[in-house]
């Protein structure tokens, strides 16, 4: 999502819910229709963002105690319920930017004062093993995830934004996740995509009843491709509920995730169109 | 009116009924193609050289900047029927591109489905045609660079499996032609794995770069399930001014010289069945009939240190003049064939120039000859601040061992490769043509 796109659709939200439809050519869904699957994922993303507040307190509080082990255990799990409702979290450009930015998104990468998050802080307990000077970046982190519940909680969901998320996970991961780039110090990527597969795969689900109306066949072959990527995921899970690290992940499965995003991504990219949204 | 619109509305006509290049090899296209130039005379003849490049012509007084660079050939249609694929005999175009992919069929009713949809998509994209978008509220059907009406813009896609295809996931380990094999490693080579092999490889040929992004991206679009992409690399050729009356000349690559003087006559139909297409009756298997081997070879050029070098020192390294591309034992022009026999202590062509190792012109080597189809590529500044650039070799031949692995072994140890790093490619084998509507590439192999 473009910087653009999203200013745009900031200022234009409080717009409102119905004022967003347009007569589609194929809408057999109505506006109203929309309503409860838009509030029940009001519903998810306050769940996620309430579990991100309370994980992230805990994951800069170990940082900030100096416990490189509990902190580092702490890291990925907290992330998670930040990836599941990626699509609305980072409506905020500049939240996005400050919790989540990897050191590439900056011109003088780890060095630049303003790479922070918690991308910084991975790399502090993995590549530096030291959580020296990042005191600052875990008070940061903190004040800026209790913002993004606040704006959150403010927000007025567009049902565009919502149902397109699906498909902006999807191409999330196909541009710039599925090569372990996301977590290049810690390589817990299996992790995040787990998540961005959950958050994308509950829009689906929220959204499958309207779906199964306009066109099941289509509904079916999400459903399935789904399947194949939380069963190729599955194999990866640790006995603890964790996953293994992403250099486990074999060529293969690789290759096969990278497919099934791809094509995830291209039919959920018809999903707005499908049910008349613009 | 400006300059350009008189001439392609005359020009208009031949575009419809004499653009058509003919892919068989069979039918000789470049003749075709200078017969009909000569026929239109100079002034066309030298638009159309300009154009096939999309460099505009003299603008006139109000031609603004962002005018699209006007071109006569967006209607240059390959046939794409045929008993072999297009783009292999096919004239080189000025822009080329390979790009590798993975298979992600998991079985062979998926296999069958890629070469069915590569099939439909490459029919459309080569002969062209409206990409209608009837509801604007889905994405579009296609990327639409190319406007709403694809304009086939002398497009070529050949399609190449790779050894890899042949593994144990669609039972088509016995069906693997006898000499495909990944390509091996040469001593002078510094192969990037992110560069190298695939299970499939597609050859994009046309007028202008866009053309082929734009078939690659259809490709990608329509295929999301079935490929994913593993490498590509794209080239060009640079045009030169046609001179009606005299032989084409070969286009140069960037170490300044021509490529292409000795290779064999693509429009001799016999020519190109001994040297380039699978024969029946050899102990290929009978699918591979009328297909081919593809050697693809990403090599880079040290052009700084190449362009610092002495030109005789250059000349001897080829065996060829730059200027003129005549060989160093006398002759005007590229065309003049080297008498190695006369020279046979290399004291005019080094025993170890290029062009004496590819090609020794013995009896022996003639079993050896192969069809080159390279472009030049230029990726941007190495690490060092060092322009990354090189030539993208293609070639084709009926048989890899005897063709590109015999020609690269003569070649091991030459004095260009201080000049020169291969650090990709693959080798591929290259599908039997599409014969009608009902056909689709890889039947064969499919019912084998």
């Amino acid at each position: 999502m473009t910087v653009q796109f999203r200013r745009h659709f900031l200022a234009t939200f409080a717009v409102g819910f119905a004022g967003l439809y347009a007569a589609g050519a194929q809408a057999a869904v109505s506006p109203l229709e929309l309503v409860g699957p838009i509030s029940d994922y009001k519903i998810y993303v306050a769940e996620n963002v309430r579990k991100l507040a309370t994980d992230t307190r805990a994951f800069t509080a170990a940082v900030k105690a100096g416990d490189v082990e509990k902190a580092k255990q702490l890291y990925a799990p907290t992330r998670t319920s930040y990836e599941r409702i990626e699509p609305v979290a980072e409506l905020f450009n500049d939240l996005d930017k400050a919790i989540d930015s990897r050191a590439d998104d900056h011109e003088q990468a780890e060095k630049d004062p303003a790479f922070g998050g918690f991308h910084r802080i991975e790399y502090g307990l993995w590549v530096q093993k030291s959580t020296r000077e990042l005191d600052p970046v875990a008070d940061k982190l903190l004040v800026d995830v209790l913002e993004l519940q606040k704006r959150l909680g403010a927000l007025t969901f567009p049902p565009e934004k919502v149902v397109g998320g699906a498909a902006v996970l999807m191409e999330e991961v196909a541009a710039t996740k599925i090569s372990g780039e996301e977590n290049r110090y810690s390589h817990t990527d299996l992790w995040d995509f787990q998540s961005n597969f959950e958050g994308a795969f509950k829009i689906v689900e929220l959204l499958r009843p309207l779906v199964v109306k306009e066109n099941k066949a289509f509904s079916d072959k999400t459903d399935a491709n789904f399947k194949v990527v939380f069963d190729t995921l599955a194999k990866y899970r640790t006995a603890d509920g964790g996953f293994e690290t992403y250099a486990k992940l074999s060529e293969r499965d690789r290759k096969l995730l990278a497919g099934r995003v791809n094509t995830l991504a291209e039919d959920l990219s018809k999903l707005r169109g499908m049910l008349g949204l613009n | 009116m400006r300059p350009c619109e008189k001439a392609c509305e005359e020009a208009h006509p031949m575009n419809e009924t004499k653009n058509d290049i003919a892919p068989d090899a069979g039918q000789p296209a470049s003749p075709h193609r200078r017969r009909m130039l000569g026929a239109a005379g100079v002034a066309f003849a030298g638009l159309a050289a300009s154009a096939r490049a999309s460099a505009a012509p003299a603008a006139s007084p109000d031609a603004q900047v962002t005018d699209a660079p006007q071109s006569t050939h967006t209607q240059d249609r390959v046939p794409f029927h045929g008993r072999h694929q297009a783009g292999i005999v096919t004239p080189r175009p000025a822009a080329g591109m390979v790009a590798s992919f993975y298979v992600l069929a998991e079985n062979r009713a998926d296999l069958e489905r890629l070469f069915r949809t590569l099939t439909e998509r490459i029919a459309f994209l080569t002969q062209g045609g409206l990409q209608a978008d009837p509801d604007p509220k889905l994405p579009p059907a296609g990327s639409g660079i190319l406007g709403p009406v694809v304009q086939p813009d002398g497009l070529t896609v050949t399609v190449s499996v790779g050894a890899s295809l042949f593994d144990e996931r669609f039972g088509l380990a016995a069906k693997k032609p006898k000499r495909l094999s990944p390509m091996q490693s040469h001593p002078n080579d510094a192969l990037d794995a992110a560069l190298c092999h695939g299970d499939l490889s597609i050859q994009f040929c046309a007028n202008t770069p866009d053309t082929n992004i734009h078939a690659l991206r259809d490709i990608i679009k329509n295929t999301p399930d079935l490929l994913v992409l593993h490498w590509k690399q794209e080239g060009s050729v640079p045009p030169i001014p046609a001179v009606p009356g005299q032989p084409a000349e070969s286009a140069r690559n960037f170490l300044g010289f021509r490529d292409g003087s000795a290779n064999p006559d693509s429009a001799d139909g016999r020519l190109m069945d001994r040297i380039v297409w699978v024969q029946p009756g050899g102990d290929q298997p009978d699918w591979a009939v009328g297909g081919s081997y593809q050697a693809v070879r990403i090599i880079r050029n040290f052009v700084e240190r190449w362009d610092r070098t002495p030109l005789q020192e250059q000349e001897a390294i080829m065996g060829r003049r730059k200027a003129t591309g005549a060989p160093l034992d006398g002759g005007r022009t590229e065309h003049d064939v080297p008498d190695y026999a006369k020279d046979a202590e290399g004291k005019a062509t080094p025993m170890d120039a290029h062009i004496r190792l590819a090609n020794p012109r013995t009896r022996a080597s003639d079993a050896n000859l192969i069809l080159r189809r390279p472009f030049n590529y230029s990726n941007g500044v190495t690490k060092s601040g060092q322009l990354e650039m090189g030539l993208l070799f293609i070639c084709y031949q009926a048989d890899l061992e005897k063709g590109f692995v015999a020609v690269q072994r003569r070649l091991d140890g030459e004095p260009l490769e201080e000049y020169i790093k291969p650090i990709g490619g693959g080798f591929f084998f290259t599908l039997p043509g599409v014969r009608d509507e009902r056909d689709w590439l890889g039947r064969t192999l499919m019912a084998a």
